[in-house]
């Protein structure tokens, strides 16, 4: 994934013995020797007793899940690879709650007062991140640097092993009209947006707006946070993306793509990001020279539950 | 000790809730210059009456700083008392009982508070889209050096409010369980309220328990018809002595009761979750009226999600904690239901114009004792509850308000 472009914690003079004690894999909290009470986050005064004798304990980072949400919309579009974003409060079990992602666990399989551990996230760099696992998950207990398991560009088709697919003849309009449904078809293949890619666009289409192409004042001036793909190439990526359809459209001499009744781009794509796509028919008509099929396409990223791009395409069978 | 009822709301206007793109473009003075206008004519006043300000602080926007100071020259007045809140959600009932508080003490006469929630123009050549979504790229999250949310809450996702009241919901269903058609029916109702009321936004679109649990899934268990929608507006009501208040032209709305109560900015600091801070402000306020909830005539509760009014409902004594499931699912929160509750649609469905938000169920409560809520005119409507929250659960307060 490149370099580490979300937010970044910048530890203080009060916090710095926390996130130094992170990056040595310890959870390191305040107690008040006064008052006994643990603390979290860190302070110069006690938040209980306003004493100033605060010490720094070693513990071992355990605790509760004490609550956690399941994030269908990135909260922030540098968060948009981890959808759905797990969001949670851990209570430690000294006492404190703190903020964390839950990582190595299904959404449906977490419950509230679960015993979770701590996992260490090296991959920022500068600092490590304090993220939660269920006690029995395998997941490791450090998340180490350095790029993931480098994926191939495109990921194959939902649907490997297909069945043959039902051939509908474009000359048979009720059979054609039977294609018409609300449901979504299967994901296609996911495709990687990389900068690369974005590049080649702007300087293809001449549409080289920093926004797109600075990555440098992208992260500083972006209300993304960093440089995002053109509508258009988005849209454009569709050929890129193979829909898993179970039906072949048969018996026409041409195919014309008349255009889009309707385009709209509805979220960002971060660079970065991996989008696939799914469809449907909307519409089946029987007009002078073939059957005219409208196609919704929608393009998301993947994990995110709203669509980048909306494309109702209007194809002819002639 | 408290309030001893001496003053009353006397005058209220508001602009309706609309989209920000389509809504008139005006500066926060001019809004404030406009809504006192309306609402000192609601009430028979007039502009050198007043002599008290409350205003919302944070965003004003032409100024940072020196707020009351920049309001009075603008209005040309003289104030003897001024405030600015910054309470969120709670600032519009913070306004009503600081004003409320400040004639009780002979600080001042007569008060405007006043709440400005349209967009400002723009100079033709502000790239005014991308600052807009600059400005509102991490909310009312700081990304300060030494803030804590920058520090301990950004770096993991956290951010917003959304996800904040999401997780005090799962928390709810860990600890009490869980019905979300039960939570659905408070969108509902009010749905139907606000059907009844052309200042709506939501005015002429019913829905249906089946709407809100087929609408979108936002952060579980939190779904798009049960989370608020931001629109622009702008409110203001006029707060005076209860000798200025027998002069004014509709029936005087007396604060009989008020509490306020701040716990912490994250939900996640706060050591129960589920206790929200509106326990402590409701027995308060009670207290301070010497009336009890099943007195109230009317409960206008804030509503930024279903599951801040559910929480609410217990800890203002509407029922036991960990009941509010059962509740809900027994009570017709309509205004001909027997718990008229948000009777305007709430903001849910009247729509939440920023700030001004909580100020629609201040005047919504003043409308219904006054007897102007034209369908909606509940039949018993002398004594109201109204409840404010800000941020996640961060800010509470109430104000319990009678008919002259």
């Amino acid at each position: 994934m490149g370099t580490w472009n979300k937010p970044l914690p910048r530890p203080t003079d009060t916090t710095r013995p926390y996130w130094d004690g992170l990056k040595a894999h310890r959870v390191r909290l305040q107690r008040c020797e006064e008052c006994g009470r643990w603390i979290f986050y860190p302070r110069p005064r006690c938040p209980a007793c306003a004493s100033r004798k605060l010490a720094w304990h070693d513990v071992s980072g355990e605790g509760k899940l004490y609550t956690f949400t399941v994030a269908r919309i990135p909260t922030l579009p540098e968060f948009a690879d981890e959808m759905p974003q797990l969001l949670a409060v851990v209570e430690l079990d000294e006492g404190p709650h703190l903020n964390t992602t839950i990582v190595g666990a299904a959404p449906e399989a977490l419950r509230v007062g679960e015993r979770v551990r701590p996992v260490f996230d090296d991959r920022p760099g500068e600092v490590t991140l304090l993220r939660y696992t269920p006690v029995g998950s395998p997941h490791p207990g450090i998340i180490a640097p350095g790029p993931a398991a480098a994926g191939p560009e495109t990921t194959p088709a939902a649907t490997p092993s297909q069945p043959p697919k039902r051939k509908v003849s474009c000359k048979d309009l009720a059979e054609m009209k039977s294609l018409v449904s609300t449901e979504w078809s299967g994901w296609s293949n996911e495709f990687l947006v990389s900068q690369e890619i974005i590049n080649q666009f702007a300087a293809l289409s001449g549409d080289d707006y920093w926004i797109h192409t600075d990555a440098v004042r992208a992260k500083a001036e972006s209300p993304f946070g960093t440089t995002i793909a053109h509508g258009m190439l988005i849209q454009s990526l569709a050929s890129r993306l193979k829909l898993p359809l179970d039906y072949e459209v048969v018996d026409f001499t041409n195919i014309v793509n008349y255009g889009s009744d309707r385009l709209r781009f509805m979220t960002p794509v971060r660079s970065g990001s991996k989008i696939h796509a799914r469809c449907r028919t909307k519409a089946v008509e029987q007009v002078k020279s073939g059957v005219q099929v409208t196609i919704e396409i929608a393009i998301h990223v993947v994990g995110s539950d709203r669509p980048s791009v909306l494309n109702e395409l209007v194809m002819l069978y002639m | 000790m408290g309030l001893k009822g001496e003053a009353a709301l006397v005058g209220a206007a508001q602009y309706k809730p609309e989209k920000y793109a389509s809504a008139p473009r005006m500066f926060h003075l001019e809004q404030v210059a406009d809504l006192a206008g309306q609402a000192l004519t609601d009430a028979g006043l007039e502009l050198r009456d007043v002599d008290g300000l409350v205003v919302h602080g944070p965003q004003f926007h032409e100024a940072s700083m020196f707020v009351p100071a920049i309001v009075a020259e603008h209005l040309g007045v003289q104030l003897a008392f001024a405030e600015v809140v910054d309470l969120g959600g709670a600032s519009s009932v913070g306004a009503v009982w600081r004003a409320a508080a400040a004639i009780e003490l002979g600080m001042c006469s007569t008060a405007l508070c006043v709440m400005p929630a349209r967009m400002a123009p723009s100079l033709p050549d502000d790239d005014d889209v991308l600052q807009a979504m600059k400005a509102a790229r991490f909310g009312t999250h700081s990304t300060r050096f030494g803030a804590p949310e920058a520090e301990m809450d950004l770096p993991y996702g956290h951010m917003a409010q959304n996800t904040g009241y999401a997780m005090i919901a799962q928390r709810y269903a860990g600890v009490y369980g869980y019905d979300a058609a039960t939570l659905a029916r408070i969108a509902v109702h009010q749905r139907f309220n606000a059907c009844h009321n052309p200042g709506a936004m939501f005015y002429g679109q019913p829905t249906t328990v089946d709407d809100v649990l087929g609408s979108r899934m936002v952060a579980d268990p939190l779904r798009t018809l049960e989370i608020v929608m931001h629109a622009a507006g702008g409110a203001a009501v006029i707060v005076a002595r209860a000798d200025i208040a027998r002069r004014t032209r509709h029936r005087p709305v007396h604060i009989i009761g008020c509490a306020e109560r701040i716990q912490s900015k994250s939900a996640t600091y706060a050591a129960d979750m589920l206790a929200t801070p509106h326990g402590p402000v409701a027995r308060k306020a009670f207290g301070m009226a010497g009336v009890k909830p099943t007195d109230v005539h009317m409960a206008q509760i804030y509503d930024c999600y279903t599951i801040a009014v559910l929480l609410t409902l217990e800890d203002a004594g509407f029922c036991e904690k960990g009941q509010g499931m059962a509740f809900v699912r027994d009570r017709d929160f309509t205004f001909k239901g027997d718990f008229p509750m948000n009777t305007h649609g709430g903001q849910l469905s009247f729509g939440q114009s920023g700030i001004a938000g909580g100020m629609t169920q201040v005047i919504e409560a003043i409308h219904q004792i006054q007897g102007r809520a034209g369908e909606r005119q509940l039949a018993r409507h002398d004594l109201a509850y109204v409840s404010g929250t800000g941020g996640i659960l961060s800010e509470s307060n109430a104000l319990v308000l009678r008919g002259a």
